[in-house]
């Protein structure tokens, strides 16, 4: 009775500091503003109207529909610069600037503006600038990211002396743009000028213009998933044009990609850093759980599990390069803790539990028997010096890449949003097609017979899951495959 | 007889002399006209290498190249109409033919560079001060049609009491931003990275 009462303590306790936690990190999205109204509809924006209105009807419609329009906020109150602003230009009479960065929209959603400022959705050109060079450059060239890469992940903005934008950096509404005023982000990257609707962004197509393809194939999942079946068949019962949308509450069709990576539900605040709730990186080789840091300044990274844990104080490099001091730190189980509260707003705890444990054995499996095996002999045919330092330059550098990124990914992704196709044909199936049919006579074609035979030994054969492999007189035919003939011959 | 008709103080020679005088005025007032006329040609403007340098992106704008094949020479945007007027313009001109023969080397196409966004500033200033009159010699307000459905609306309606330069500027020339956002080092940056130059090459020069 003792034993189970304090387990039930100790558990009451993580499961209020992880809400507690990630309450003080994220407020509560959606936040009314709270400015005097007198800081916006200003004079100065009334004659925008009058000229685009005739110039530009489409752009002036839209806002005229909007919350904004609504709220007597005017292009100016969002277009106004500073003249010693970097982008600031004059504009019949006016100085303005083109870009309405994140800190712009922050001057009256500050709440939103700051979640989003730290969240891996505001550090996406950071994360991917180490792969650029090869992936974007080599593989590619700049024309193919500024139409590519930048599209989702954003550009560095470039204001040039003569005041224009560089038209490689701009247009441009990727999630990670870095605007010339030193913010990270795009807010039209999901809330679609200038309209700037709240339905409009809970729709998964905000989500899934970027996450879709072998990088993050979410809309493929989510369109084959039980939840995404739901959206499509209820979604005039969503309830999407209302001001509060608490899952449970204010609808309960179906969830969207919102509903749980940023939803709110009773009990639980919406959140604009959009990462938060994610237990597992499945984006990698090999999945590890993460920690979230929360620096002193607000911004936040995710630490591999594997990593030294670091003290609350301490300094540790953000995800930009910089050096930041260590304000928190929300492990693994309390960022799952949180996703899983989404989970019982519509499921029983068992339902959640089991679902959830199987996705994490599903990423279990993916990486013990194809991820770290993989990742293990390319590490030894760099150090080997068997393979040369730049990637992609030998097919097994694409073999391994289409194996743990392209079906990798999309088996994890899979697993975690319970699509079966995803997780098992287009996923796991792939991903051992690639491994024994092409990765592995790769190894033995760059690192000839004796080598490739002592690396598949050491870090494949070794493994029970793969011993089928060298006992061929084990197999279990398959009708139509090999030797067994199918009943109808 | 004729001597009969004329006033006693209209002697021979006061006859000669306002003969010859007005000659030589109408000389002089069609010599303006020719030396106006001249000056405002592309081709004498160019004569200086460092307007070459300005022409060039002259030669790829509509001014240059409309459809219509109606060309703007220099001096149909940058000098007065009439006869007086234009040749105050020239004679105010004067002052950058000084610049251009003592001043800096503005032949050099960096310190030309550098240069450029103060005489934009200038050449901005004095379209706003002349009312734009040289657009509107070709340009009528109210007879702005476009091509795009509004454009005529905005003309006589939202550009009402306002002067063509206010909106329509860096049409012609090298971009330059408006005086109020204009930022120095960040166009010396510009300039330096365009030629190749070590930074803190354009502060040095201009200091010249």
């Amino acid at each position: 009775m003792n034993y189970w009462n304090r387990q039930t303590r100790i558990l009451g306790r993580v499961y209020l500091s992880a809400l507690l936690l990630i309450g003080v990190a994220s407020p509560a999205a959606a936040d009314k503003v709270t400015l005097d109204p007198g800081s916006w509809g200003k004079e100065e924006g009334k004659a925008c109207i009058d000229c685009h209105r005739k110039s530009s009807a489409g752009l002036v419609t839209q806002w005229e529909q909007s919350a904004h329009a609504t709220a007597k906020v005017n292009c100016f109150d969002c277009h106004q610069a500073d003249p010693a602003d970097d982008d600031a230009i004059e504009h019949e009479g006016s100085v303005i600037a083109t870009i309405v960065s994140p800190k712009d929209c922050g001057r009256c959603h500050d709440t939103e503006f700051r979640q989003n400022e730290g969240s891996v959705h505001a550090a996406s050109l950071s994360h991917i600038a180490q792969q650029m060079p090869v992936l974007g450059e080599n593989l590619g060239g700049s024309a193919a990211i500024a139409t590519g890469c930048a599209g989702c992940h954003g550009s560095r903005v470039e204001v040039r002396g003569d005041g224009t934008l560089s038209p490689d950096s701009w247009p441009n509404t990727g999630i990670g743009r870095i605007n010339p005023d030193g913010s990270k982000g795009s807010c039209s990257a999901c809330h679609g000028r200038h309209g700037f609707s709240k339905a409009q962004a809970r729709e998964p197509s905000a989500c899934t213009r970027c996450h879709s393809g072998p990088d993050s194939p979410d809309r493929a999942i989510y369109a084959a998933s039980k939840h995404g079946m739901m959206f499509e068949a209820y979604r005039d019962q969503m309830n999407m044009e209302a001001d509060q949308w608490v899952a449970g509450k204010d609808y309960s069709a179906a969830p969207t990609c919102v509903t749980c990576h940023m939803g709110a539900v009773p009990g639980l605040k919406s959140t604009h850093d959009v990462g938060l709730r994610n237990a597992w990186n499945l984006n990698t080789p090999v999945s590890e759980k993460q920690y979230l840091i929360i620096f002193e300044d607000g911004d936040k990274r995710d630490l591999p599990e594997s990593q030294p844990l670091p003290k609350r104080g301490s300094e540790l490099e953000k995800s930009d390069g910089s050096m930041g001091k260590v304000k928190t730190v929300v492990s693994p189980k309390r960022r799952r803790q949180v996703m899983n509260k989404v989970c019982l707003e519509c499921h029983g705890k068992g339902f959640a539990n089991s679902f959830l444990g199987r996705f994490d054995s599903l990423v279990k499996l993916y990486n013990l028997k194809f991820g770290e095996p993989a990742s293990a002999i390319m590490q030894a045919l760099y150090e080997k010096k068997i393979l040369t330092p730049a990637p992609f330059d030998e097919p097994i550098e694409f073999t391994y890449r289409e194996l743990w990124h392209d079906a990798g990914t999309r088996a994890r992704h899979g697993a975690a949003m319970a699509s079966p196709n995803d997780t098992s044909w287009e996923g796991m199936n792939r991903v051992g097609q690639i491994f024994y049919s092409r990765f592995l006579p790769q190894v033995r074609e760059v690192a000839g017979a004796a080598e490739a035979k002592a690396l598949i030994e050491q870090h494949v054969t070794s493994q029970e899951a793969h011993g089928w492999l060298i006992q061929p007189e084990r197999a279990e035919p398959v009708p139509d495959h090999g030797m067994e003939k199918s009943d109808h011959d | 007889m004729i001597r009969s008709l004329l006033p006693s103080f209209i002697t021979r020679h006061v006859l000669f002399a306002l003969i010859i005088g007005g000659l030589g005025g109408m000389g002089f007032i069609l010599f303006l006209m020719e030396f106006d006329h001249f000056t405002s040609t592309e081709a004498f403007c160019t004569s200086c290498h460092s307007m070459e340098i300005v022409a060039e992106p002259y030669r790829a704008s509509a001014h240059y190249l409309p459809d219509s094949g109606v060309r703007a020479d220099c001096g149909d945007c940058h000098v007065s109409e009439g006869i007086f007027a234009a040749t105050w313009d020239h004679i105010l001109g004067t002052k950058d033919l000084l610049a251009q023969i003592f001043g800096p080397d503005y032949d050099d196409p960096v310190i030309n560079a550098l240069h450029l966004p103060e005489a934009a500033f200038a050449a901005r200033d004095w379209f706003r001060k002349t009312d734009s009159a040289t657009c509107r010699r070709c340009h009528l307000q109210e007879s702005i049609i476009g091509t795009r459905p509004d454009t005529r609306q905005i003309h006589l309606e939202d550009a009402k009491g306002k002067t063509c330069i206010q909106c329509h500027y860096n049409l012609v020339h090298r971009k330059v931003p408006d005086e109020k956002t204009f930022k120095r080092e960040k166009w010396n940056r510009m300039i330096e990275q365009e030629f190749d130059l070590e930074p803190g090459t354009a502060a040095r020069l201009l200091e010249q």
